[in-house]
C-alpha cells in the first residue's frame, strides 16, 4: 500500500515507526504555527507531516508532587488548567502572551520549546520553574534540565530520532513567589523584544532558590545565573533588587533585530527584572500587612 | 498525498491533498468556500479564521490534513441559508464593516468568544479579537457590534 505523505499516529510508538518508514525528509507537526509559516514563505521545503495531536501527548497532570505537562498540550489548555493557574501561574503568564486567541489554540509547550527561538515564552516560564525535558525516541526515555535543553538560536539538544514527550515542573511551597513581564510593540501576536520569567522561595525574609529567565536578549531563551546569585540569601530590598538587575543585564548578550536594538534591550531588560522583582517584593510586603 | 474526509458547514467533502496543503486552500480552491480570506498567510492577520470543531483556529497555517474527521465552521455556516446569525445582524446595524477584509475572521472569531462566553466585557472582547486585524476601522466599530450581538442573545 502507497504511505501516506501525512499520517496522524495514534501513539507514540507509531510516530517512531512512521518515522522509520517515512524517512528523513518526513517532520513532526505538533501546531504547526511554526511550521507551516516556514513552509507558506518556503523557508522550508516540507514533504511528509507526522502529527503528534492524536498520540495522547496533550495530559495536564500532577503526578508525585510533580506538575507535569504533555508536550502536544495547547497553550489554551495550560491557560485554562486551573490546576497551572494554581501552581504554576507565570506558565500561565507565558503562555497567554503568545499568539493571540486562535493561535494559542493550536500551538503547543512542546512547539514553543522544540522551536528554539531565543524569544519562547513559554521557555522562559519552565526556565524560571526549573523543569525537566522527557525526551522520547525509539531506543527509550531520557530526562535533560531546560537549561541545558537549547544549544543555540534554533538548535537543541534534540537528535533526528528524538522528540520532546512532556516537561516536570516540581510543584512550589507556599513560599514560592513568581513574576512575569513581557516587552512587545503591541500587545497581541508580538514575538518578545524582551522577556523576564522569575521564580524563587522566600523565608525568613529572605530569597532562596532563585531562578531568572530572560527572554530575546542571548543566542537561547537565558538562565540569569549570576543575578539569581546576587539574590540568593538575601531580603528583597531597592538595593538587592537593583544589583541583580545589573547583574542580569550584563549576562545578557543581544543583538539588533528589527523589533528593537542590542542597546535597547540591554537596558530595557535590567528594567524589567526590577520591575518583576519589586512587584513580586511589594506583594510580599502587602501580604505581611 | 492523503485522502481528506472533513464536514463544512454540515456537509461532508472528500478531498485529495499533499501534507502541508492548507484548510485554508482546500475551502478556498478547492471547496469554493470563500468567506476565509488569504491575508498574510503566515497567521498573524486572522481574516483567514474559521472554527475547528467549535475552536477558533487560523485555516492558512493548518494543514487540512488536521482536520480529517473533523467539523469546520466558516461564516457560510453560522446561520441557516437566507438568515443572518445576530453577529452579522450586529455588524450590518452598527457598521462593523468597511473595506470587508477581516470581516469573515472578525465574526468568527466573535462567535468563538460569544460562544464561550455570552457576556463578554469590552476588555474581554478586545482580547478576543486580538488576533484579528483591521486596517480600516480602528475597530470601535467592530467592538460595538460585538457588545451589540452580545446584548440580542441575552
Amino acid at each position: 500500500m502507497e504511505q501516506n505523505d501525512f499520517t496522524a499516529p495514534n501513539d507514540i510508538v507509531t510516530v517512531f515507526n512512521h518515522m522509520e518508514q517515512m524517512g528523513e525528509s518526513a517532520r513532526l507537526l505538533a501546531g504547526g504555527t511554526d511550521l507551516m509559516v516556514s513552509v507558506n514563505l518556503r523557508r522550508k521545503s516540507v514533504e511528509k507531516l507526522i502529527y503528534l495531536g492524536n498520540c495522547g501527548l496533550d495530559r495536564i497532570e500532577q503526578t508525585d508532587g510533580n506538575l507535569v505537562i504533555g508536550a502536544a498540550a495547547t497553550l489554551t489548555s495550560i491557560v485554562k488548567s486551573e490546576f497551572v493557574n494554581q501552581k504554576a501561574p507565570v506558565l500561565v503568564d507565558a503562555c497567554k502572551s503568545i499568539g493571540s486567541p486562535a493561535i494559542r489554540n493550536m500551538a503547543t509547550l512542546g512547539g514553543n520549546i522544540c522551536n528554539a527561538s531565543p524569544a519562547a515564552d513559554g521557555a522562559l516560564a519552565l526556565l524560571a520553574l526549573d523543569a525537566g525535558v522527557t525526551i522520547v525516541s525509539a531506543a527509550g526515555e531520557r530526562n535533560v534540565p531546560i537549561n541545558t535543553f537549547f544549544t543555540g538560536p534554533g538548535q537543541t539538544v534534540l537528535k533526528p530520532n528524538e522528540m520532546v514527550k512532556e516537561f516536570t515542573i516540581p510543584l512550589g511551597t507556599q513560599n514560592s513567589r513568581c513574576g512575569w513581564s513581557k516587552i512587545g510593540q503591541r500587545k497581541a501576536e508580538m514575538i518578545s523584544i524582551a522577556a523576564v520569567a522569575v521564580s524563587l522561595q522566600i523565608q525568613q525574609g529572605q530569597c532562596h532558590k532563585v531562578r531568572i529567565a530572560l527572554g530575546a536578549v542571548a543566542p537561547t531563551p537565558l538562565l540569569a545565573v549570576k543575578a539569581a546569585g546576587v539574590l540568593e540569601g538575601q531580603p528583597l530590598n531597592e538595593e538587592s533588587i537593583e544589583a541583580a538587575a545589573k547583574t542580569a543585564a550584563e549576562e545578557t548578550s543581544p543583538i539588533d533585530d528589527p523589533r528593537a536594538s542590542a542597546w535597547y534591550r540591554k537596558r530595557v531588560v535590567k528594567a524589567m527584572v526590577a520591575q518583576v522583582l519589586g512587584k513580586i517584593q511589594k506583594e510580599e510586603t502587602d501580604g505581611r500587612a | 498525498m492523503a485522502v481528506l474526509n472533513l464536514n463544512v458547514n454540515g456537509t461532508h467533502h472528500q478531498v485529495v491533498v499533499e501534507a502541508t496543503t492548507t484548510l485554508l486552500e482546500v475551502l478556498r480552491d478547492k471547496l469554493l468556500i470563500t468567506s476565509p480570506k488569504m491575508g498574510c498567510n503566515t497567521g498573524d492577520c486572522g481574516t483567514c479564521s474559521v472554527l475547528l470543531n467549535g475552536e477558533l483556529i487560523r485555516s492558512c497555517i493548518t494543514p487540512a490534513m488536521v482536520a480529517d474527521g473533523k467539523t469546520v465552521t466558516t461564516v457560510e455556516g453560522i446561520a441557516p441559508p437566507g438568515e443572518l446569525d445576530p453577529l452579522q445582524e450586529a455588524f450590518h446595524e452598527h457598521h462593523g464593516a468597511q473595506c470587508g477584509f477581516c470581516t469573515p475572521g472578525m465574526i468568527m472569531a466573535a462567535k468563538a468568544l460569544l460562544t464561550e462566553n455570552p457576556e463578554p466585557t469590552e476588555q474581554e472582547i478586545r482580547e478576543g479579537l486580538s488576533g484579528n486585524l483591521c486596517r480600516c476601522t480602528g475597530y470601535k466599530k467592530i467592538v460595538e457590534s460585538v457588545q451589540a450581538a452580545a446584548a440580542k442573545k441575552n
